[in-house]
């Protein structure tokens, strides 16, 4: 019976040509995205799943309450609240304080070069930890060399990834017990080599650097033993004794800093809890030292997507399959004539779905597997990573497969197998072929609301980077080339003589050297009080260490006074329009030469306001901001030069800075280029609803030419009598479009509430963003009745042009 | 092997109400060759499709092989089809994507025919038929009179005890129809119950009893020839 469905359903499908190809090539573009989607998705959940202790470890967050935001999330720990953990947090079978870093590692010459023989930066994707021994114990690590036990016990020491280690040695063994310089000021002794950690984890590791070699070098590593002083670089990991001690650690953390984290009202402002590791990857609050985060509200998006495209593609077949049920009819008639039962007739209908499906996940696969390349431009997968070899791609088109048969085909199947056989014989389908109208109308509307919601995403999200890219951000980022220098004693002394060597250069116009650039994504802030108020501010100022070239490089604007004079140490400052709103001062004048006192002592004399400009992306607000002169900050340089030879300039930028720096290593990035980098992930976004977007407008309209061919055809008579009695083309092209056209209108109905809520949610995450233009919504209806037009008009015009004689007779 | 107490079909739409079978009494015994004759409209294949099945009564009773089947669900009354009836049909209806071979083979599958005898089976039959040359055709490939003869091969494949046929010559020309009437005659003479809705007497007469309608009634019966 089975071989007769198969080979009755390939004769079918081949002698249904069109409406075959039309769902096979809808069902393949909705497997193909499906398939897509699932690897990007599949790639995002495995994150981190790879260490053995995957449910028991956890890292320790805080969450403290500020008087201006709220809560904040943050993942630091301080110092001395560390050693607290350790002692009263009984759940961690073990635990290890961490500190990022992502300094240069240097292999020192011999002979006592000054250039060091091999030097690497780590990437701005890759991270190096100072750990505690039992960071091994927490994630389990492959040792390739040394002794686990030991290896991070003892200060300036260092482990090496294997990767890392063929960087600056022949071999894993040759590397043990060579010396490394980190930052070109502490020694390291190789004492160990581990595997590589897999790329799908949240801490791309290239070494570890014993925690001890911190407790040496406090001031190298801003090593500060106040409870009060938190940085984001350190961190705690920790080992739950079992995986359902959560609750238990959780209660012990909270009584962690009982006095000491006090406000000024008495209050506890910072409160412990622990975020699994299972967690790392997708709460966007905390962050983590990897590449990037994803929510899995944006996976679920993504999913959500993925699903909607697939079953857009369902509906073409649902509705061609309905839609041409009564031509279907006699064949139902005789063969439950012959005896065959409902069931049986379903099971024949399943086994045609089924086979349109399986070809459909066979190029649907090939299609996916094809278009893998250009994910690049909407997810983080890299090109590596296997794809049709990995077994859970087959399983997943497996079930794809099989629930696409079901969802598509059973309803079809069940509304031909349930003919009545007496009506059926005469070719009539019990009303039922007609009375699946509502259903394609529906579904059809279903269809186009998806496709016009897509598009509306896509013109907004369009509209928004536009206007990010286009927003005057208050300083210039052309033609500004940036780098930094090391943070060392011996670098820091050389920042004056690599400032004069680039400004020998003929095209750089001027040269500054700061903390950060303008826009910069890095937070310094203090509690501060403003000239003769008596308490500090309820809310923290932002600083900037910059020099007096700072201005001229960025091209800020001065609203009054003058910028700071130089000096190596903090003395005065220029503030922002931001700050002087909050504080309530009208006018800028006014501010010139008034103090400010930074935390409890440091005063600065106010020199000058200016301009607010964006010191973050744009999804944030103008921050108040107090730019000052410290020396020792001064890491990042920004050098403005001229358009004429770029190429020329940047060659001898790098040898100005090799020349002085020998030891270093050069990485120069234009300003625009790292400021465009912030907005990758609302780019993916933007491409990811054009990509589908126009998927979706395809398989609808792919569904669309397949009704309009088959009203064209079953309105064949209609047509004939109609030009018979004097009917013109075009009065005929419109009798046929116009109800599709309607759908495709009340789809537009459908959409765009739906998409002004969730792109109005998206916008508000942007402190600075567009308004939603009623154009967008006009925009995107014009082009899917445009579209819709041309693909029912085709066929309408087919059936206009036919010979009216020929339509009667067919009749 | 069939009678009929008050048999009654009723055709509903929204506003009109149609009695095409009017408390219709009717008796066919085993071995029997009725013909159904009557003006359009008349209920004669309305009766056809009921006695075979393909429909059901909306009043009285429909006994077959002494058994009430009017009231079977459909699921029982294509099981009671599958293994005692054979249709014939004016416009043949043959499934178009299935060839000679399979179109026959057909009712066999239903009825789970292992396929060694299905082969033997339909083999008799494309000879008996006169069309074995023709086996892996398509019915559009054939002519009207080869496409009756596939259909009465499918008709009799499970060797029925009744031959339904409803205007089994109306799409055919004289040569054709003669063919076609000849091979039911034969059937009845093997012992095939038949019973045949038709316009033309010359084709009733190939019965032995002529049952005459008129507006969902049975009017008139009358006996052709003496059966044995």
């Amino acid at each position: 019976m089975l071989t007769n469905h198969i080979k009755l359903a390939f004769r079918q499908l081949r002698k249904n040509s069109l409406y075959t190809a039309v769902t096979l090539i809808g069902l393949t573009v909705g497997i193909a995205a499906a398939l897509l989607i699932f690897r990007m998705v599949r790639y995002e959940l495995s994150f981190n799943k790879n260490f053995s202790n995957y449910d028991r470890i956890v890292r320790v967050v805080s969450e403290v309450k500020t008087p201006e935001a709220g809560v904040e999330h943050t993942v630091c720990t301080p110092i001395p609240a560390m050693a607290a953990i350790r002692q009263s947090v009984a759940p961690f079978e073990a635990m290890s304080s961490i500190r990022e870093f992502w300094g240069m590692l240097a292999l020192p010459d011999p002979d006592g070069g000054n250039a060091p023989l091999k030097k690497f930066n780590n990437s701005h994707d890759e991270i190096a930890f100072f750990a505690e021994p039992e960071f091994d114990r927490i994630f389990g690590l492959e040792w390739l060399a040394g002794n686990s036990a030991t290896a991070l016990a003892e200060p300036n020491s260092i482990v090496l990834t294997k990767r890392w280690a063929d960087k600056f040695f022949p071999s894993v063994q040759d590397a043990l017990g060579k010396t490394l310089l980190v930052d070109n000021q502490v020694s390291l002794v190789v004492r160990g080599v581990v595997a590589d950690l897999p790329t799908r984890c949240d801490f791309p590791l290239t070494y570890l650097i014993s925690w001890a070699t911190i407790e040496t070098y406090p001031d190298l590593f801003f090593y500060d033993e106040t409870w009060g002083s938190c940085s984001s670089n350190y961190q705690v990991y920790a080992l739950l004794r079992n995986a359902g001690q959560a609750e238990a650690a959780n209660a012990a953390l909270a009584r962690v800093g009982e006095t000491e984290y006090k406000s000024r009202t008495g209050e506890k402002n910072r409160t412990h809890r622990i975020q699994p590791l299972s967690e790392l990857h997708y709460d966007e609050r905390f962050g983590h030292s990897g590449k990037h985060t994803t929510s899995k509200t944006r996976l679920g998006i993504l999913g959500g997507i993925g699903i909607l495209i697939l079953v857009m593609a369902c509906f073409n077949f649902i509705n061609l399959t309905t839609a041409q049920a009564a031509l279907r009819a006699k064949e139902v008639g005789v063969r439950k004539t012959l005896g065959s039962r409902r069931r049986q007739l379903t099971a024949q209908f399943l086994t045609e779905t089924a086979l349109v499906v399986l070809a459909a996940v066979a190029s649907g696969a090939a299609l996916a597997s094809g278009c893998a390349p250009l994910l690049k431009f909407i997810s983080h997968v890299p090109d590596t990573e296997p794809f049709l070899s990995v077994p859970a791609v087959w399983i997943f088109l497996a079930l794809t497969g099989a629930l696409v048969t079901i969802f598509a085909g059973l309803y079809p199947a069940l509304v031909l197998a349930g003919f009545k056989p007496v009506t059926a014989l005469r070719g009539h389908a019990d009303g039922k072929g007609s009375g699946g109208a509502p259903l394609r109308k529906s579904l059809v509307v279903l269809q186009f609301a998806i496709a016009q919601a897509l598009i509306i995403a896509a013109l907004i999200t369009l509209q928004q980077l536009d206007f990010i890219r286009s927003r005057d951000l208050g300083f210039s980022q052309n033609l500004v080339y940036t780098f930094s220098i090391g943070t060392d004693s011996a670098s820091l002394a050389r920042q004056s003589a690599l400032k004069q060597a680039l400004l020998q250069i003929p095209t750089v116009e001027s040269v500054s050297l700061s903390s950060d650039q303008p826009l910069s994504g890095n937070t310094w802030s203090s509690n501060f009080r403003y000239a003769t108020r008596p308490d500090d501010e309820p809310y923290s100022i932002s600083l900037k260490y910059c020099d007096v070239d700072y201005p001229r490089t960025y091209a800020l604007q001065m609203l009054a006074g003058k910028w700071v004079a130089p000096s190596d140490t903090i003395r005065q400052g220029v503030v922002n329009e931001t700050l002087l709103r909050k504080l309530g001062v009208q006018n800028p004048q006014e501010a010139v030469g008034q103090q400010i006192r930074l935390g409890r002592s440091t005063m600065v004399e106010i020199t000058g306001v200016v301009r607010d400009f964006h010191t973050h992306s744009l999804r944030e607000e103008h921050l108040p901001l107090l730019m000052t002169s410290r020396k020792i900050f001064f890491w990042e340089i920004g050098a403005k030069i001229r358009p004429d030879d770029i190429a020329g300039t940047l060659a001898s930028i790098q040898k100005a800075y090799d020349s002085v720096l020998p030891e270093q290593v050069f990485e120069g990035r234009f300003l625009d280029e790292r400021i465009a980098r912030m907005y990758e992930d609302d780019n993916r976004l933007s491409a990811t609803c054009k990509g589908f977007g126009v998927l979706a407008v395809l398989i609808s309209c792919l569904g669309l030419f397949g009704l309009a061919a088959h009203a064209a055809q079953q309105r064949t008579k209609e047509i004939g009598i109609r030009k018979v009695l004097g009917a013109s083309v075009t009065g005929i092209v419109g009798l046929l479009s116009k109800d599709f056209l309607k759908l495709v209108l009340v789809a537009l109905l459908v959409a765009v509430p739906v998409a002004w809520y969730f792109m109005d949610k998206w916008l508000q995450d942007f402190a600075f963003r567009i308004g939603i233009s009623w154009w967008v919504f006009a925009a995107a209806g014009a082009a899917a009745v445009l579209v819709a037009f041309a693909t029912v008009g085709f066929q309408g015009t087919r059936a206009a042009l036919a010979d009216p004689v020929r339509s009667l007779r067919s009749e | 092997m069939i009678r009929t107490d008050k048999l009654v079909k009723i055709y509903r739409t929204d506003e009109v109400e149609t009695m095409a079978l009017n408390e219709v009494n009717v008796e066919i015994a085993e071995g029997e060759f009725v013909s159904v004759m009557g003006p359009s409209g008349c209920g004669k294949s309305t009766l056809l499709n009921v006695l075979g099945m393909i429909d059901s009564p909306s009043g009285g009773a429909y006994y077959f092989n002494g058994e009430e089947v009017g009231g079977l669900s459909e699921r029982k009354r294509a099981n009671v089809r599958k293994h005692n009836l054979g249709f014939v049909f004016q416009s043949f209806n043959l499934i178009d994507e299935l060839t000679v071979y399979e179109n026959i083979e057909l009712p066999m599958l239903y009825t789970n025919v292992p396929s060694a005898q299905r082969k033997q089976r339909v083999e008799e039959l494309l000879e008996g038929m006169n069309i074995m040359h023709r086996r892996n055709h398509f019915p559009q490939q054939l002519s009207g009179g080869q496409q009756q003869r596939v259909a009465v091969a499918r008709a009799v494949v499970n060797k029925p005890k009744l031959i339904l046929a409803d205007e089994p010559t109306g799409n055919l020309d004289s040569a054709n129809g003669d063919e076609v009437m000849k091979i039911l005659a034969d059937l009845n003479a093997a012992g095939t119950t038949i019973l045949m809705v038709t316009h033309s007497q010359y084709c009733a007469e190939f019965g032995n009893r002529i049952i005459r309608m008129l507006d969902g009634q049975v009017v008139t019966e009358n006996v052709v020839r003496q059966y044995l």
